[in-house]
């Protein structure tokens, strides 16, 4: 009993923080869906009004078809590629220290400062990268500017700024393969891409499936590329979920429309992270 | 630092917060935030304390000092009214913050709002009724017809303090070095295209003319222009989307040969409203549609070469975009402070010889006088009279930049912003504006009647 | 996107277990390569083909190329940056620009400081960081300890719902989570514009209570009952033995908070709109794009500095961070 007592005392403060800013706004936000106010006036229930609001919004589409796009391009240039970084960092012998911490560095950097950085790139007369292509005779892109690849500009930034964490914790767990594995391998004759299928992937299929699952459910948030790059266009190519959320709450003054979608995104979010703690389990098991 | 001074270390800060953790679980403690709620108590004897928007920002270090200077010396003409903040966010109206804001309670007593989101914060309820008040403010009655843009249902919910209608803001010194003559700018659209075209000629990183195509100002600028040629957005009763017509396509179909057939319009999209304004002032771009306040806000908050710049009229306009903005009460203030915001407003806006129209200070603090806004007071009255009169005797801007522009718009009817959904209605037509200025193919008819059928099933749903 | 989540065991070398970071990075320091090409354990290439003359012309190559191309994709850009800063809007405009800046100047830098404010502006991010970080400890490491050592009744069911919390990202309840701080539900605190809003929010953290937990759960249980048998209480247990012991993980959360905080945009976006109250990185965004050019970027510059800085001091632990658990964002 005594000791009940206690540890709700030390339980206290963390109770608190969770119940108001945490288990508190995910009821709260299912309530404020089916609700409508203006914070003047006392508010009102109106059923699914709110959901079909925004499922007729002419953007709700494109902000889906955009939120699954960038995913989808995310995970070829932010999946893949930190594992194939990785396992060659891993075979190098030198210089490991210095690439390991540049592959870090813009992950240290603020999003925004990031981000900013990335607009003053992508400007189409005077840019970086318009330089550069124009420096080897290629033809000037419009990055931010055409619906053609705006969003994969965004994609780009993203990528940019997050690919050092997955190339790290590939590195750690490469780390760990018993070496081995590897003779043994070689010993029956395995070249090395055949070790790399036969072993690597194996042994560390468990980490990839881990970072597929939290790399989805990371970039199907993604806000602050549209928010600070592209406003959502140009002709909504690039608006996403919760860049359309946030629209509703603060530029159509529409909160209960934002927190609509907010719980259509909570649900499938919901989805990736019962798969992702189901194989986290398994793997203590 | 040896290990057991770290351990040490991180003992005394690990003390301290379990400290602040049991405080933090006890009742007694209120976070910080006096200054945070408009809706301070105030009586009809005590004191009223308000907060107020829009301070200059401290690059525009001249009106910020005026203005520091106004807020002084209004609370001591006011000894029990007490400004317990002036907010300096800018622009005044963010729309990235307003809503947050308004949503958050952080909305200021004295808010600013510019013209397009009037009706729907009338239409919301989001601000205070003043009718009552309005009797008590000397030059109310001198008012031109800008304040029935405040007005709905017979009730008066905000004060216009600026207003102006759109025209044709260019470069030139771009003009001069294009082979344009600057004193005759174009006066029609084609006129508009040949010199963007002369312009972009100039070299990379020139831009002919300038248009926003994103964040609701795309929309924003293509109803300017559709204004001008004579369309509307909406019909007469506002129930229906009335732009996909000639005059609609006219707009784009110019601004589509002027991106694509010309190549004068850059390649960069303008998707706020200070983007284009930055560039503007950059000094490589000809000409943009603005009314007459661009070209103050080009010299005071983006640092432009002002005397480079002029406003003209605006091509072949039929009708003019009425362009400004005014003050709007928190609906949650209390009648004390509604009557002290009220004062404020009158105090430094609306008051001849008095804030921002003390032409004699603005004069000698480095600021502009002469340009023909704000345009407040009818023409006749006395507060309009007495406006023009400080104006004309403290001008020192050379009248040369808005001459034409005040000649131009002569007897140009003004056109207000469509309804209360106009920011709605705005986002809907950025992506024919984007669209046109982004793909080479874009089907003009087709982009219009998508944007149509949106407005209209939006008018619809809202009723 | 701060999304904090866990990844499966400790993945460092042989016997890697329980509070592995400081020993992480102890090996990591010995496993430097000092010579030539020499493997201190075995990868996917045998040390057989590496050592081959065909097998070194490749890996010289390999080397080259990713030292380059690493330079070329993450250091180059921030080259760019900070001599962009040294450049004038005109020069900026240049075609094609200049591979150095004109001459050496910090005039920009100067002009940033002042025009954005940005002392002001990295104090209060460094105000709730602090604050951040603070509360993140106390209330976490209470928390955690009682729920490994003192058992509570429904204890359990308190931990699973913390833990459940890790499946609804922040960014998914921003609205809702907004309108409560603005009006605590029963207190009635406006916490707009106040650190507290910053501060709070960041301790309600459900993954480094599981990552202190997981921790304090390897504490052997005879360490905790030798000092219960000579009358230590709880607070003291928690005081004199838990917190020395756990130093490493307490590290861990510490960095994790900090930089979350200092990174994070969307939540203080909300909650901070007041322009004396803004983080670096709002007030940077808000004020962007009204600055001139050159001074845009040296603010960029300065905002970036106090991260980079902290990740060269903490390289290592920050490394052994993301191995302990992952920081994902």
């Amino acid at each position: 009993m005594r000791r009940n007592i206690t540890a709700y005392g030390f339980l206290c403060g963390a109770l608190i923080c969770f119940a108001f800013f945490s288990w508190y706004p995910m009821v709260w936000e299912v309530v404020l869906s089916f609700q409508q106010t203006n914070f003047v006036d006392p508010p009102i229930w109106v059923g699914l009004e709110n959901f079909v609001t925004v499922f007729e919004d002419a953007a709700f589409g494109p902000a889906w078809r955009n939120t699954v796009m960038f995913t989808v391009l995310a995970l070829v240039f932010g999946y893949g590629v930190p594992f194939v970084v990785a396992l060659v960092l891993n075979e190098l012998r030198h210089a490991r220290a210095y690439l390991r911490f540049v592959v870090y560095l813009p992950v240290m950097l603020p999003p925004a400062v990031g981000v900013l950085l990335f607009q003053w790139f992508y400007e189409p007369e005077y840019g970086l990268f318009n330089q550069i292509l124009g420096f080897f005779r290629l033809p000037a892109l419009d990055w931010l500017n055409s619906t053609d690849t705006a969003l994969v500009s965004l994609v780009i930034v993203s990528t940019w700024m997050n690919l050092g964490t997955g190339t790290l914790i590939y590195l750690a767990a490469l780390q760990t393969i018993p070496g081995e594995l590897y003779e043994a391998a070689e010993l029956d004759g395995a070249g090395v891409l055949k070790r790399i299928w036969h072993v690597t992937i194996p042994q560390t299929k468990l980490i990839l499936l881990v970072m597929l699952l939290l790399q989805i459910v990371a970039t199907m948030q993604v806000f602050i590329e549209p928010f600070l790059l592209t406003g959502g266009g140009p002709e909504n190519s690039t608006v996403s979920v919760v860049y359309l959320m946030y629209q509703y709450a603060f530029n159509f003054g529409n909160i209960n429309g934002g927190n609509a979608l907010g719980v259509m995104l909570m649900i499938v979010l919901m989805v990736f992270s019962a798969v992702y703690l189901r194989v986290s389990r398994e793997d203590k098991s | 630092m040896t290990r057991s001074g770290y351990r040490r270390t991180a003992g005394l800060l690990l003390a301290t917060a379990l400290g602040l953790t049991a405080s933090a679980c006890g009742t007694d403690e209120a976070p910080a935030g006096d200054d945070a709620q408009p809706a301070a108590e105030g009586s009809a004897a005590g004191p009223v304390s308000i907060t107020v928007n829009c301070m200059p920002p401290k690059t525009n270090k001249a009106q910020r000092a005026t203005f520091q200077e106004d807020l002084d010396a209004f609370q001591k003409l006011n000894p029990n009214i007490k400004i317990t903040k002036a907010t300096d966010a800018f622009p005044c109206y963010e729309p990235r913050t307003f809503e947050a804001k308004l949503a958050g309670g952080q909305l200021e007593t004295v808010f600013y709002v510019n013209f397009p989101n009037v009706g729907r914060l009338m239409e919301s309820g989001q601000a205070a009724d003043i009718t009552p008040y309005v009797g008590e403010l000397k030059t109310f009655k001198d008012y031109n017809a800008s304040i029935d843009i405040f007005k709905k249902d017979g009730k008066i919910y905000g004060l216009p303090t600026d207003g102006y209608g759109m025209g044709l803001v260019y470069n030139r010194d771009v003009f001069t070095k294009a082979g344009l003559d600057p004193g005759t700018p174009p006066r029609t659209w084609a006129e508009v295209q040949a010199a963007a075209k002369k312009i972009a000629a100039l070299g990379p990183g020139y831009v002919g003319f300038g248009e926003y195509s994103g964040n609701n100002v795309g929309g924003w600028h293509f109803t300017a222009s559709l204004y001008g040629r004579g369309g509307d957005v909406l019909t007469p009763d506002g129930r229906k989307a009335a732009f996909n017509t000639p005059e609609g396509r006219a707009v784009l179909e110019n601004l589509k040969q002027m991106r694509w057939t010309d190549n004068s319009m850059g390649s960069k999209l303008y998707i706020d409203w200070p983007a284009l304004m930055k560039a503007m002032a950059g000094g490589k771009m000809g000409m943009m549609l603005g009314a007459p306040d661009v070209l103050i806000g080009l010299r005071n908050d983006f640092q432009a070469k002002f005397d480079n710049y002029a406003v003209t009229a605006m091509p072949e306009a039929k009708a003019l975009f009425n362009g400004g903005a005014g003050y709007m009460i928190n609906p949650k203030a209390t009648p004390e402070q509604i009557r002290a915001g009220l004062k404020w407003i009158e105090y430094e806006f609306l008051t001849p010889g008095k804030g921002q129209l003390d032409y004699v200070r603005a004069k000698g603090a480095g600021l502009t006088v002469g340009q023909p806004y704000p345009d407040l007071y009818g023409a006749d009255t006395p507060s309009g009279q007495e406006v023009l009169k400080l104006r004309t005797e403290n001008a020192n801007v050379d009248p040369a930049q808005f001459a034409l522009w005040a000649e131009g718009s002569k007897g140009i009817p003004p056109k207000a912003e469509p309804g209360p959904y106009a920011q709605e209605i705005y986002a809907i037509l950025d992506t024919p504006m984007s669209a046109v200025l982004t793909r080479q193919d874009a089907d003009i008819d087709q982009l219009l009647a998508d944007a149509e059928a949106k407005v209209n099933a939006l008018l619809e749903k809202k009723g | 996107m701060p999304n904090l989540t866990v990844i499966p065991e400790s993945p460092e070398r042989p016997g890697g277990s329980g509070p592995a970071a400081p020993a992480a990075a102890r090996s990591a320091r010995a496993r430097r390569p000092r010579r030539k090409i020499r493997q201190e354990f075995r990868t996917v290439v045998s040390p057989h083909q590496l050592t081959s003359r065909h097998g070194r012309v490749i890996y010289w190559t390999v080397l080259v190329t990713v030292v380059v191309s690493f330079t070329a994709a993450f250091v180059f850009p921030l080259y760019w940056m900070v001599t962009g800063a040294m450049k004038t809007t005109e020069d900026l405009v240049q075609i094609p620009p200049t591979f150095l800046p004109p001459r050496f100047t910090l005039d920009a830098y100067a002009e940033a400081w002042e025009l954005m404010d940005l002392s002001l502006l990295l104090g209060n991010t460094a105000l709730y960081a602090g604050g951040a970080w603070l509360f993140t400890l106390a209330i976490d490491v209470t928390a955690a300890y009682a729920l490994s050592k003192l058992r509570p009744v429904l204890g359990k069911l308190v931990l699973a719902l913390m833990l459940a919390t890790l499946m609804i990202p922040p960014m998914v309840i921003m609205l809702p989570a907004y309108l409560t701080v603005k009006d605590l539900p029963l207190l009635g605190w406006d916490l707009l514009n106040t650190p507290w809003a910053i501060w709070l929010p960041a301790a309600a953290n459900g993954f480094n209570i599981f990552l202190l937990k997981r921790f304090f759960d390897s504490i052997p249980r005879e360490l905790l009952e030798a000092a219960e048998i000579d009358g230590a209480g709880p607070v003291r247990i928690l005081w004199s033995i838990v917190i020395p012991v756990s130093r490493p993980i307490l590290g861990v959360v510490s960095i994790l908070t900090v930089v979350a905080v200092w990174r994070d945009f969307v939540w203080p976006l909300l909650v901070l709109t007041d322009s004396e109250k803004m983080s670096v990185s709002i007030g940077i965004a808000s004020l962007s794009s009204q600055m001139p050019q050159n001074v845009l970027i040296a603010s960029l510059v300065i905002a970036s500095l106090p991260t980079v800085v902290v990740f060269f001091l903490f390289q290592r632990h920050i490394m052994a961070g993301l191995t302990a658990g992952s920081l994902k964002g």
